[in-house]
């Protein structure tokens, strides 16, 4: 267990879990601090792929996107089992990314990425067209989900503590992953992958693996999402949406877990923040990613050594 | 080094602490509303001149003292056209910045993801751009409020002329997503019901690049008449398109009121030429109020009004409201607004019907001549708006099947 979390990691969840007991704290900070950590617990998951098995997807908003209208579907018709929503999620997700996984990762490089990124267009083509499924505009005013039969999820602080849950369990799950021997298989297919074929291992099997947990890791945050907004719009597999987790996970810092999360809640808070001033702030945004890269190769947790904090322990 | 770390750490702390603390020291005496609209993309301009709207009524009403001896304040944001940046700023003007009125948004997909907002948090929600049939009907709640004329009240007013002056086989081409779609519904509801054929219909994405794929089938239609219910940079690129391809001297042309900012007309003016619309204001409309208005907003900002004049309307019922209900509880407001009127607006009179919320006022026919908006006729608010169907379908049982005539 103490490889899953330290003491550090402990103080940070039981600090987040403190937050909704803060005085003062407005209801609107408990939503953006869902969104911030829906989308630290999302990069986390990509960087599986990215950071420790060297793979980089375009597509991550389809797996987002699927699992948002797999609850989104469910609730609309009236099951608003929490449960069911996250059963249906991983069944719909899973087998989308068991198609993806097997024909991406047979590819290397850019081809995997354009793979992923076709995929994803490909879904996201359907739902905008399909108006079964709502078209352009989603499904829309879809109502609070139970944990229980007569427990909503109808609170801010209650829909925070759902996503706390997700991002607690999400982090163990990848620590546990790259901390095992498969982390570690994950690592040497990065570094070398014909080395790791001649040393014996299924080159592919692993990185479907990867790729399948990353995303139903996804997936699962997709499927939370529209608890917290009421909606899911084919927006959600636009592949900017792509691009954000990918910038996330570089901002933070590659190969991490941690460092995607901090991107993730850092990019979110920077976004709601730099918008309200001005209409352009894309541009800030991306002035602030070049700037990360140029002075920060390592990203926002190699901030800590050039503080004098020392160097974050990476598994990787 | 250490030194330089607790002082980054502790500028930082502070930094953090002004963010936060801000907001919450300049709440006395102040009322804040919140404009929510499209800044950037495919409804940028309608967005943009929504803010200025309500920025005029705002310093009109302050002028005067503010409501109920509140300054207002303005807290603008940026939807981006999409429902989810819609839903996170709603959000966070009501629960954060405190808005006691939100107007917004652009997109009739945006505005119905924000209604639900607004319904939940029981802030008073006014619509004055988006027209999807859906707020005032299956969508509607209480606190909302709209003074845009829905696609119902624009198809009502139009079917006929078309049917009378332009033709009877009618090419419909919309944009496919709420607004669009439910342009199309009513439109092709209006007409047949009239005795009018649609020969064709066909829907393109919101934000679509190239149209031409659909000339084909429109070409092929036999139509007199291309309806078209677009709206921003998709008619600018719309109209381009079918000018080069001559598709605007072979069909007579007609469509929605937001299909085009005024400001955006003189850039297509041979393309637009001979467009027909039903709309709520023109700038070359010799109206007095609506000249009156005109002046004051050109005074102001050194340009036209436009569709978006309904921001500014929206907001004085607001205000009105208030002064009415002695108060800014959302309960007593919302049912101060039920019956308002006001008169010599920019359209003369208008009034808020108590069953849906939604405004009765006068509308004109437009047709463009050499990039302007000129006015042919006077359809009364009544004849058009339709009867209240709140919790209803106004259109139960549509179908887009083609029903061709012999």
């Amino acid at each position: 267990m103490s490889r899953v979390f330290g003491w550090r990691s402990a103080v940070a969840f039981a600090a987040l879990a403190a937050l909704p007991w803060l005085p003062g704290v407005p209801k609107y900070y408990l939503l953006l601090a869902f969104d911030a950590l829906l989308f630290g617990a999302i990069a986390m998951s990509l960087d599986l792929l990215i950071g420790y098995t060297g793979l980089v997807s375009f597509g991550h908003a389809a797996f987002y996107g699927l699992g948002a209208y797999a609850t989104a579907i469910l609730l609309e018709r009236g099951i608003l089992s929490l449960w069911a929503c996250l059963g249906f999620a991983i069944v719909v997700v899973g087998l989308y990314a068991a198609v993806v996984s097997y024909f991406a990762t047979a590819r290397r490089g850019i081809y995997f990425a354009l793979l992923t990124l076709i995929f994803a267009e490909v879904v996201f083509t359907f739902f905008r067209y399909t108006q079964t499924f709502g078209g352009s505009d989603g499904i829309q005013g879809l109502p609070d989900a139970l944990v229980f039969p007569g427990v909503a999820i109808d609170t801010p602080a209650r829909k925070y503590y759902l996503v706390w849950v997700y991002l607690l369990l999400a982090y163990a799950v990848c620590r546990v992953l790259v901390t095992s021997h498969f982390g570690r298989v994950l690592v040497a297919i990065r570094e070398n992958e014909d080395r790791a074929r001649f040393l014996g291992y299924n080159v592919q099997k692993y990185k479907m693996l990867a790729c399948m947990i990353s995303a139903l890791l996804t997936g699962l945050g997709g499927a939370i999402y529209p608890i917290r907004a009421a909606f899911a719009t084919p927006d959600l597999m636009l592949w900017t949406e792509s691009g954000e987790f990918i910038i996330s996970v570089m901002i933070g810092g590659l190969g991490t877990l941690v460092g995607p999360i901090i991107g993730g809640v850092f990019f979110t808070l920077l976004r709601d923040k730099v918008s309200s001033y001005v209409d352009w702030y894309f541009i800030v945004i991306g002035v602030v990613l070049v700037v990360i890269v140029l002075f920060l190769p390592k990203g926002l947790l190699g901030l800590r050594r050039a503080l004098g904090f020392g160097r974050w322990r990476a598994t990787a | 080094m250490k030194r330089l770390t607790w002082l980054a750490l502790f500028l930082a702390v502070v930094v953090s602490a002004v963010w936060v603390a801000a907001p919450a020291m300049s709440q006395s005496k102040v009322v804040k509303i919140g404009d929510l609209g499209s800044k950037i993309g495919v409804f940028e301009g309608y967005g943009k001149y929504q803010t200025m709207g309500v920025q005029m009524a705002v310093e009109e009403l302050n002028a005067k003292g503010g409501v109920l001896g509140h300054r207002i304040e303005i807290i603008s944001e940026d939807d981006e056209t999409k429902p989810g940046p819609a839903v996170r700023k709603a959000e966070k003007l009501i629960l954060q910045d405190d808005v006691k009125l939100l107007v917004g948004a652009v997109s009739s997909g945006s505005t119905m993801a924000v209604m639900d907002v607004t319904k939940k948090h029981k802030t008073i929600h006014w619509n004055s751009v988006s027209c999807a049939e859906f707020m005032r009907t299956t969508k509607f709640h209480k606190y909302y409020f709209s003074n845009q004329p829905d696609s119902r009240q624009q198809a009502n007013g139009l079917a006929k002329y078309i049917l009378d002056k332009m033709g009877k086989k009618v090419y419909l081409f919309y944009t496919d997503y709420a607004m669009g779609q439910s342009d199309g519904r009513q439109f092709k509801t209006a007409f047949e019901k009239l005795g009018g054929e649609v020969v064709g219909v066909a829907g393109a994405p919101l934000d679509t690049k190239d149209f031409s794929p659909w000339f084909g089938a429109i070409n092929a239609s036999g139509a007199d008449v291309l309806f078209l219910a677009f709206a921003g940079t998709d008619s600018l690129r719309l109209m381009t398109q079918l000018h080069s391809f001559g598709m605007t001297k072979k069909y007579k042309l007609a469509g929605i009121d937001c299909f085009l900012l005024q400001q955006d007309l003189a850039a297509i003016a041979d393309p637009m030429e001979g467009f027909v619309q039903l709309n709520h204001f023109s700038p070359y409309n010799p109206d007095p109020n609506m000249q009156a208005y005109n002046a004051r907003f050109k005074k102001k900002f050194g340009v036209d009004a436009n569709i978006a004049a309904g921001s500014y309307d929206a907001v004085l019922f607001w205000a009105a409201a208030v002064e009415k209900a002695k108060s800014f509880d959302p309960d007593k407001v919302a049912a101060a607004h039920e019956g308002m009127c006001r008169d010599n607006t920019h359209i003369g009179r208008q009034c808020i019907r108590k069953e849906d919320h939604q405004v009765v006022m006068d509308m004109h026919l437009y047709q463009v001549k050499a990039g302007q908006n000129l006015p042919i006729a006077r359809i009364d608010g009544k004849d058009a708006i339709g009867e209240p169907m709140v919790g209803k379908d106004p259109v139960e049982g549509f179908t887009w099947e083609i029903k061709k005539k012999k």
